[in-house]
């Protein structure tokens, strides 16, 4: 089609005149919208419904950061994004942020020129294995076969964990996420290794998952959060409190359903900070009163989103483990809000 | 020689002809000359025989027979495959079934469907002159406007901004027609690149203020829809059919620049043509999908799906220069002397002589390499667009869906399928078409 | 060979300069394939140009409408002096004949669509005219019912009289041959010279190379014998059957006529 190289070349030069400014807030408020990158398909994470509609763990976040903004979780288009163009379309400005399983790292953080701006789950490798093994610890897979994807972190942290504790293991060359689950419920090995989010997800599609079991050992730290483009300070600052507002909203017991009624105050001075019963704490963030409202109606608080996507009722069926509040014995800690 | 008595013969009557000696004809001996004619090559056919019995029924059993069409989710799917006595694999095709408008048009407004549907409908009234040769020309006309429409039916907007785009060739053929005979007198290649420059000061600043202009005068548009909600076949459909469209003209004109006798236009084709080929087309949409972002001034959003047709297209038009050019390299010398020598200049010898014939030898090439980009646009789901096959990893992490695998490559792979056999069969129909040797 | 007697009330040649070559060079690189080559032809003359293999023959005819360029001297024809400029160039073209050896007729064109290509597009002929006018030189070379054919179909000796055909709908004022038979079986030639020979009763210019030594008595009013990219001698057919004056047309001949 001739005609949309020339009307895009059109776009190109008028929009290059009116190049964004520094502010994403104000951009986002221009457009109308958030643009938010998400990953292209992570089982509870980032899915599309029959509608059409991006759902998700991860979605999630996006939707509530659009409800914070404008008050309307629709305000947001995703833009799909793979491990390769995840960084790019952040720092060319394509998405104004990123909420799609990345680990912080400190590279990311720093050289790549990214902000994470919290943690919205906590993920590390673990090992699933057949129940009718009868194996209950990973100390225990001396000599196994281990279906891995090759390349990757996963490969690297299995070496090191079977050699510091003296064990052996036989390594099965896998591609991607699909083969494994083949491979793997083929019996071509006897254990799959990958992050236990991933785990559970693989897990979940098995025509009798209770015949397997995936082992309480971690062997490494991967904490999955959204980030934004180093910078703008108060945009990551507005992410980052719409993320902890979710996490202190269950801490509070502040539901979606509850909600509209808890606003209109409280004996808990912080919920009704949270909530604009009591000071302007929305300003300080740009935004009105109502901010935190609007993004635990979106989707419910952090618990309730994790129990609709990924917990334990789901198929993908992830209990809270590390990602339990601090109360709980979990990680999850937000700052106070005040 | 004993009886070379004599060597002089004269025949005393014509043989007429007759059939040829029985057993040497009909499928008995076909089957025998080529089935069976070794005792290897007889039993190479029936372990190939064997083969394709036993894998058949297998394949209809899984596909068809204990195949579930209607569930909401792939545990329901097992549920009813069990229930009615399936042991092993079968298809689920209810994920199908379910997220079929998906696979179709991506994320495009369910209400607005018939936009793309028509388009496509269109598209086919629009190619039929091109494909068939004996429809009447006139159809042809329809045939330029409509990558116009369909750009306006699919995203949706204001008429105004195809249209203006339009005019573009509009005021080319004007200031060509003005500068190469009417008002001033300039050369033919002069004249054509002033026309082209016209349009592209057209395009660049006055389209965009005259469609503004005209649709606030007379306001003519339909819903907007954004390329983000562009996926499935819809969009392999949208990059495949621009990119076959644009990259066979691209194509010609750097194979004619690469034969060219102009050093500096030979140069640039060649080191185009080169550069090109000597990169991988996913190093190419990465380019458009990421690097460009950088050379453009933030916040600016040129299209990323009109970025990827731009590099498809580039890429494709490479490969078809060379096709092409084997074809003009295969053209006797004579032909081109021949055209000379009855007075037709460089364009219309091309247009006449050595480009109909250089692109009949080409069709296998031409069509290879159509083939060969429509199945490359799958690659873009590795830029995050969703694709027919992008598409499947969202659907998969659906939890529903989740653990199924060969239900959705094979639909797609279906698709592709019939896509690409029937420009192949067309492609085999052209060249019988085509072929004045021997008629 | 042709014996039967040939009309030649119309074999008039005139005064007016058909092409004119004036110390004409070429090179092929360092290769000096054309030298001093001098050569004034008149309207209605029919020249026969012969040679051994190499010698410059179809290099000289194929200058005349700039197929190949020449590097020194002047050539004009029909008045008009064959320069770089593209105009002349075609101008030229259109008024120049050419026949090819190897017919170069296009193969995906019927043998009428073939016949009018040149007419519609160079010379704007209606297509309607232009289709009468090919059909009138079908039926000259005596071949109208194949004029729905295709070339491959045809014959050779059918295809190079679609060939002068094609070159005649052009009307031209001067006919080129470039070795016209060569490529043809034994049975073919004939056809292909009654064409030329009544085209040459026609009065038509002409410029013919071959070896057809038959032709050139019958038709030609001056041979050209050219060696090593010189005209080495010329005079009229007579002339120079029966007495060559240069040892290398001596040889030539007798090569040529010899067996």
């Amino acid at each position: 089609m001739k005609h949309s190289l020339i009307l895009g070349a059109v776009a190109a030069i008028g929009l290059a005149a009116g190049a964004a400014s520094a502010n994403t807030l104000e951009d986002v408020k221009a457009k109308g919208h958030l643009q938010c990158g998400v990953a292209t398909g992570v089982p509870g994470f980032a899915f599309t419904d029959a509608d059409g509609e991006w759902q998700g763990f991860d979605v999630a976040v996006c939707r509530a950061v659009a409800a914070a903004i404008f008050g309307d979780p629709k305000a947001v288009k995703f833009t799909p994004t793979t491990g390769k163009t995840r960084f790019t379309a952040l720092a060319s400005g394509e998405v104004d942020m990123l909420a799609r399983n990345t680990t912080w790292t400190f590279s990311r953080d720093t050289d790549l020129g990214f902000d994470f701006v919290g943690v919205n789950y906590y993920d590390g490798q673990g090992f699933m294995v057949r129940k009718d093994l009868g194996v209950t610890s990973a100390k225990e897979l001396d000599g196994a076969t281990v279906c891995i994807q090759t390349g990757t972190t996963t490969e690297l942290n299995l070496a090191d964990f079977f050699r510091t504790n003296g064990m052996s293991y036989e390594p099965v060359p896998i591609e991607t996420n699909a083969e494994a689950r083949q491979k793997y419920l083929a019996g071509a090995c006897d254990v799959y290794t990958t992050d236990a989010s991933g785990l559970a997800a693989t897990r979940s599609t098995f025509e009798d998952p209770k015949a397997h079991v995936i082992l309480p050992e971690i062997i490494s730290k991967e904490p999955l959060g959204p980030l934004v483009r180093h910078g703008d300070n108060e945009w990551g600052d507005l992410v980052r409190w719409t993320l902890n507002a979710l996490i202190i909203a269950e801490e509070k017991g502040i539901t979606a359903a509850n909600v509209e009624e808890m606003a209109k105050g409280t004996n808990d001075p912080e919920v009704n900070r949270l909530l604009g019963a009591e000071g302007e704490y929305g300003k300080m963030i740009g935004l009105g009163k109502d901010w935190a409202v609007n993004a635990i109606k979106a989707g419910g608080n952090y618990g309730e989103i994790f129990a609709r996507y990924i917990g334990e009722e789901t198929p993908v069926g992830l209990a809270r483990g590390l990602n339990a509040q601090w109360t709980q014995g979990g990680l999850l800690y937000a700052p106070p809000f005040r | 020689m004993s009886n070379a008595k004599s060597v002089a013969f004269v025949a005393t009557k014509m043989i007429p002809p007759s059939p040829p000696p029985s057993g040497s004809v009909g499928p008995i001996h076909w089957a025998r000359e080529h089935l069976f004619p070794t005792p290897l090559n007889a039993l190479l056919t029936l372990v190939s025989i064997a083969f394709v019995l036993w894998l058949t029924p297998e394949i209809i059993r899984w596909a068809f027979i204990d195949a579930v069409w209607k569930a909401g989710s792939l545990a329901e799917c097992r549920e009813i495959a069990r229930a009615a006595g399936v042991e092993g694999s079968f298809a689920c095709w209810a994920v199908i079934n379910e997220r079929f408008n998906q696979f179709m048009f991506g994320f495009y407004p369910s209400e607005l469907y018939w936009r793309p549907i028509l388009a496509f409908a269109l598209l086919l009234v629009a190619l039929a002159p091109v494909l068939f040769a004996h429809l009447p020309r006139k159809m042809l006309i329809f045939s330029a406007v409509y990558p116009f429409l369909a750009y306006w039916l699919i995203w949706g907007d204001s008429l105004w901004a195809p249209l203006s785009a339009m005019a573009g060739f509009a005021v080319a053929y004007a200031a060509f027609r003005a500068l190469s005979g009417g008002v001033v007198q300039l050369g033919l290649a002069a004249a054509a690149a002033a026309a082209g420059l016209a349009a592209v000061l057209w395009w660049l600043f006055a389209a965009s203020s005259a469609a503004e202009a005209m649709q606030a005068v007379l306001p003519l548009s339909i819903e907007h829809v954004e390329s983000a909600k562009l996926g499935g076949f819809l969009l392999a459909l949208i990059l495949g059919v621009s990119g076959i469209a644009m990259s066979l003209p691209l194509g010609i004109l750097l194979a004619l620049g690469r034969k060219s006798d102009l050093p500096v236009l030979k140069g640039i084709c060649v080191a185009f043509i080169e550069f090109i080929r000597g990169v991988p087309l996913i190093t190419l949409l990465f380019v458009a999908s990421t690097l460009l972002n950088y050379f453009l001034p933030p916040g600016t959003s040129f299209d990323l799906i009109l970025r990827v047709v731009i590099m498809v297209t580039l890429f494709a038009a490479a490969y078809m220069a060379e096709v092409i050019r084997g074809g003009l390299a295969a053209l006797p010398q004579g032909q081109y002397e021949a055209a000379a020598a009855l007075g037709l200049d460089y364009w219309k010898s091309m247009r006449l002589v050595i480009l109909p014939q250089a692109l009949k030898i080409s069709i296998p090439g031409i069509v290879n390499t159509f083939i060969g980009l429509f199945k490359d646009t799958t690659l873009v789901s590795v830029i995050g667009l969703l694709d027919p096959v992008g598409i499947i990893a969202p659907m998969r992490a659906d939890s529903n869906w989740n653990g199924i695998v060969w239900e959705f490559y094979g639909f797609v792979a279906l698709f592709f399928f019939i896509f690409c056999f029937g420009m192949s069969r067309y492609s085999m129909y052209l060249e019988g078409k085509l072929k004045t040797d021997h008629r | 060979m042709t014996n039967t007697a040939i009309d030649t009330s119309n074999m008039v040649v005139s005064d007016e300069v058909a092409v004119e070559i004036v110390n004409m060079n070429k090179w092929y690189g360092e290769f000096h394939v054309l030298r001093d080559i001098n050569l004034t032809v008149n309207r209605g003359e029919r020249i026969v140009i012969c040679g051994p293999s190499g010698s410059g023959k179809s290099t000289l005819i194929r200058c005349i409408n700039r197929l190949e360029e020449h590097q020194k001297g002047k050539i004009v024809v029909d008045g008009i002096e064959l320069t770089s400029d593209l105009k002349n160039i075609d101008k030229i073209r259109s008024e120049v004949g050419m026949v090819f050896q190897h017919f170069n007729l296009f193969p995906h064109l019927t043998i009428l669509e073939n016949c009018t290509l040149a007419p519609i597009w160079v010379r704007k002929t209606p297509r309607r005219e232009a289709e009468e006018i090919a059909m009138h030189f079908l039926e000259k070379v005596k071949i109208p019912d194949q004029a729905h054919k295709y070339p491959g179909q045809l014959s050779g000796g059918q295809q190079q009289r679609v060939a002068i055909a094609r070159a005649l709908c052009m009307k031209p004022r001067i006919m080129l041959f470039d070795e016209p038979t060569s490529a043809l079986d034994p049975e073919m030639i004939k056809e292909v010279l009654d064409t030329m020979i009544e085209l040459a009763q026609e009065g038509m210019t002409m410029l013919c190379v071959t070896h057809e030594m038959g032709f050139a008595r019958q038709v030609a009013n001056r041979v050209i014998f050219m060696d090593q990219g010189q005209i080495v001698e010329q005079n009229e057919p007579e002339e120079f059957f029966l007495n060559p004056q240069s040892e290398r047309t001596k040889l030539f001949l007798s090569q040529i006529l010899g067996h």
